[in-house]
């Protein structure tokens, strides 16, 4: 057998087999070697590879359109990816440039308490004025009940001035 | 270059044209197929690589025919002679005695022979070790010499 990969056989044997036996493995190669020298195998026939080319030729250009095709619909995928993520981001940036819910409760709440970090501080003077307002409103209802004179009236308005002056002061920020 | 070996390496297996040419043409489409999976390294190591598993491909699909045709067992048996005769070809000798030889063994020595693979890369390609690829393939040898020359 040609010894085509520069392998050095003699050694190669001498790791298995004693001098002997190398010499005859040596010797058997070699008349192998002129056997099959002797006795080629036929060669492929001309038009078998003719036919094998055209068939690899095939397959390869089906095999191109496919990864063209399959090109085509990567490049889809990703502009696809980049419209939704445009879209996304156009959404987000849209709804952080508002400030949410501030200005529907900014009239209601003073800017002082929305602001504040002393949530305890903050409780206590609304509760403060909110009992103020629910006591003057109980007034107001209790002289309105009552019959008509000239000094109740006068009471209301004054009561109702003071009402309007808490409800400004609770409001003001 | 590739084509002569390869065909060589099946025509001495099978002792058949027309498989031999079937084999070839599935060897060179499955190598269009796995071409990704080359990975560098001993070209012909992978080449020959395929055309193995073709052939075990082929003669496990030959089982199964045998199976199917068990009343047929010895003209199946003997198919390559019946072919070549029909033929009208003569048997070469060599292809007459590589066929007493055992199918692995002949099998090894044509890997040696067409593959132009090292005695390591057989080895690891058979997945036994190098000391036993030597043994079988010295044993091989000495009795095809004395096929041949008896």
């Amino acid at each position: 057998m040609e010894n085509r990969n520069q392998e050095n056989l003699g050694e190669l044997f001498g790791k298995f087999f004693d001098a002997e036996q190398v010499e005859s493995c040596l010797k058997d190669f070699q008349q192998a070697e002129r056997i099959f020298r002797d006795n080629p195998a036929p060669e492929p026939d001309d038009m078998l590879i003719a036919n094998i080319k055209a068939e690899i030729a095939m397959r390869l250009g089906a095999r191109k359109a496919e990864l063209a095709r399959r090109r085509i619909y990567r490049r889809a995928v990703a502009a696809a990816a980049v419209v939704i993520v445009a879209g996304i981001s156009a959404t987000l940036f849209d709804r952080t440039g508002r400030e949410p819910g501030r200005l529907a409760t900014a009239s209601l709440i003073p800017t002082a308490i929305w602001e504040s970090d002393d949530v305890t501080a903050d409780d206590a003077d609304l509760a403060f004025f909110a009992t103020e307002i629910e006591q003057i409103e109980n007034e107001v209802m209790a002289l309105e009940s009552d019959e008509d004179t000239s000094e109740s009236d006068s009471t209301i308005a004054e009561l109702e001035m003071e009402l309007i002056l808490i409800s400004s002061d609770f409001w003001k920020e | 270059m590739y084509s002569g070996r390869c065909y060589g390496y099946f025509y001495r297996l099978t002792g058949n044209n027309d498989i031999s040419d079937e084999l070839l043409s599935e060897l060179f489409v499955k190598l269009v197929e796995k071409i990704g999976s080359y990975k560098g390294g001993s070209f012909e190591g992978w080449l020959f690589k395929i055309a193995s598993n073709i052939f075990h491909d082929y003669l496990r699909s030959k089982q199964r025919r045998k199976k199917l045709l068990e009343t047929q067992k010895m003209q199946l048996e003997s198919e390559v002679i019946e072919y070549k005769q029909s033929d009208g070809e003569q048997i070469e000798r060599l292809q007459k005695q590589l066929g007493r030889l055992d199918r692995d063994t002949k099998e090894l020595i044509m890997l040696r022979f067409y593959s132009h693979l090292s005695f390591k890369e057989i080895a690891q390609m058979r997945s036994e070790p190098i000391g036993t690829t030597l043994a079988k393939m010295h044993r091989g040898l000495k009795k095809l010499r004395f096929l041949m020359e008896g």
